[in-house]
């Protein structure tokens, strides 16, 4: 692997990392159960936190594939 | 003309559209072998590629069942775009170490991988039949699903026209018309078509239900009125449910067998990653409209049952029509489209499913014309059989997917843990999916769903994985 590889897949790495930390918001697990919401963009709140997390989930993980190297004819089993 | 009349039409122009491009595939075939029939001889390019995985990602689950589940559940079912985004995450840990030894060793099954990877080891034969057979009940549960959408949405588009039961008797044989004749390239020409149909009918009938509810904000507010559960932070054990389905979902669906095929059948690296880069915004695209279809229903009927619940869209599609002009045309597209998606994951599964048994079971050459008599064969006599199961359906869509993921979700081991650990073997592996599935079956068989929330197949996995790891490093221990 050369350094432009290496940087590829470091950068890879940490959106894979920001993406996991987007699902972990996107579950209320952090607000008042049962609470009747406020309305953002029409939604209620916690709806809407765990939409723009899952869009910006999108937007990572497409870039994370654009990221992933070509591989064909490469391919071997991890350590 | 009524709504029910046109939809007949419509539906009869489109399946003799679909036996036409089934004919042409068929004449485009190079040949019998079943690298051709089941994977189109390796020549998905971008565009086509993008849109199987799309259509057959998003089926007569997302477009019937994921509504009805937002309609019984409230807001809470947008964990849906959450774990239909997971399966593209996961995707990551997949697709670049299978694509390149696939091509290289010219893997047409999900068994290749196994066959490949532990070799000649004690108790691979064994694994790799197991993880055929869990493949095989898996497809045949999704294909039952399939067929018991396409039945509902029929008969209620159709005002009962086409009765329910010629809905599956009928679809199904249609679908095995093109599947036999055109194999996987009709399925991927039909499924390109279907794609683009189904994402500008939900979006004009998402378009639809806003006008005519007032906006996403007055909806919302007439169904924290209706309904105020539907709207309120959900409780504890829905959460779980919510971190589990991510779960759940993410990693089972990743080794559906149809979707490891089309990773096999893609022309080229850079199509594969384009169509991945593509496939993850249809999360937003689909399964979050089809959940706010589905809470926007709530304003429209009040009161459903369960299994009535997974007739939602065709209700609001009768609505949507009774307003006349434009409408009826409009709708009709979104039937045709729903109906597309649905019968495109039916014949992706079914073809799957053919080759699996051919190759996998039965252990058949995949140099051998005959190989592909023998999958076709095994389509038929599977989809009778679906065909006739389907006629009485007992459960909700959302609950025959679950069904299906907590037994698939038992061969993550052997594929995703495979992939990245050396140390991996096949006996231990075996072992840990036997004792996950029976932990997932007999949870069940006694009406065990969750612990906490937690679906019991994700237990089953837990232990699967344990049994898997420890057993390894015992016998890698012992070989030193």
């Amino acid at each position: 692997m050369n350094s432009n590889q290496h940087r590829r897949a470091r950068i890879r790495a940490g959106l894979l990392g920001l993406i996991a930390l987007l699902y972990v918001v996107s579950i209320p697990w952090y607000r008042e159960l049962g609470k009747d919401p406020e309305i953002w963009l029409g939604l209620p709140d916690w709806v809407a936190v765990a939409l723009g997390c899952y869009a910006a989930a999108a937007v990572l993980n497409a870039i994370a594939w654009f990221l992933t190297e070509e591989s064909d004819g490469e391919g071997q089993v991890g350590e | 003309m009524s709504f029910p009349e046109y939809s007949v039409v419509a539906l009869v122009l489109y399946l003799i559209a679909l036996i036409g491009v089934a004919e042409f595939a068929r004449r485009s075939r190079a040949s019998s072998l079943p690298v051709d029939h089941f994977l189109a001889n390796r020549e998905l390019g971008l565009f086509v590629l993008f849109l199987t995985l799309y259509s057959t990602a998003y089926s007569g689950n997302s477009l019937l069942g994921y509504p009805g589940e937002a309609y019984r559940r409230g807001y809470v079912w947008i964990m849906a775009t959450g774990f239909m985004l997971a399966i593209v995450v996961v995707f990551h840990a997949i697709v670049p170490v299978l694509r390149p030894i696939a091509v290289r060793y010219h893997f047409i099954t999900p068994g290749d991988w196994i066959r490949y990877r532990f070799g000649g080891e004690r108790g691979s034969t064994a694994l790799r039949r197991a993880v055929a057979v869990l493949m095989l009940i898996a497809l045949a549960n999704f294909l039952l699903a399939q067929l018991i959408a396409m039945g509902h949405i029929t008969e209620s588009i159709t005002g009962g026209i086409v009765p329910y039961w010629v809905g599956v008797v009928g679809l199904a044989l249609i679908i095995l018309v093109y599947e036999v004749l055109g194999g996987m390239r009709a399925v991927a020409w039909t499924d390109a078509v279907q794609g683009i149909v189904m994402l500008f009918g939900l979006g004009i009938l998402l378009y639809w239900l806003m006008q005519t509810g007032g906006g996403l904000e007055a909806i919302t507010l007439r169904v924290a009125e209706i309904r105020p559960a539907a709207v309120r932070v959900p409780g504890a054990v829905e959460q779980a449910k919510w971190f589990s389905s991510i779960i759940l979902l993410g990693l089972a669906s990743v080794i559906y067998p149809q979707a490891i095929q089309r990773i096999y059948a893609a022309k080229s690296w850079s199509a594969l990653r384009g169509s991945m880069m593509l496939m993850s915004f249809m999360p937003l695209a689909t399964t979050a409209v089809v959940t706010l279809i589905g809470i926007a229903a709530i304003v429209h009927f009040e009161s459903l049952g369960s299994v009535e619940a997974d007739t939602v869209m065709p209700r609001l599609l009768e609505i949507w029509a009774g307003e006349g002009g434009w409408q009826i045309f409009a709708a009709t597209l979104v039937f045709i489209g729903a109906l597309a998606a649905i019968m495109s994951t039916a014949d992706s599964v079914l073809l799957s499913l053919s080759s699996l048994f051919s190759g996998d079971l039965l252990n058949r050459s995949q140099d051998d014309p005959a190989t592909t008599k023998i999958g076709k064969a095994v389509g038929i006599v599977v989809m009778v059989a679906m065909a006739a199961t389907a006629l009485s359906p007992r459960f909700t869509l959302w609950r025959l997917i679950e069904l299906k993921m907590e037994l698939l979700i038992q061969c993550v081991p052997a594929f995703l843990i495979a992939m990245h650990w050396k140390n991996l073997r096949s006996a231990p592996v075996f072992w840990g999916l036997v004792v996950g599935t029976l932990i997932s079956v007999t949870s069940v068989v006694f009406g065990f769903k969750r612990l906490a929330g937690f679906h019991v197949g994700v237990i089953g996995l837990l232990v699967n994985a344990l049994i898997a790891w420890t057993g390894s490093l015992v016998l890698v221990q012992r070989s030193r």
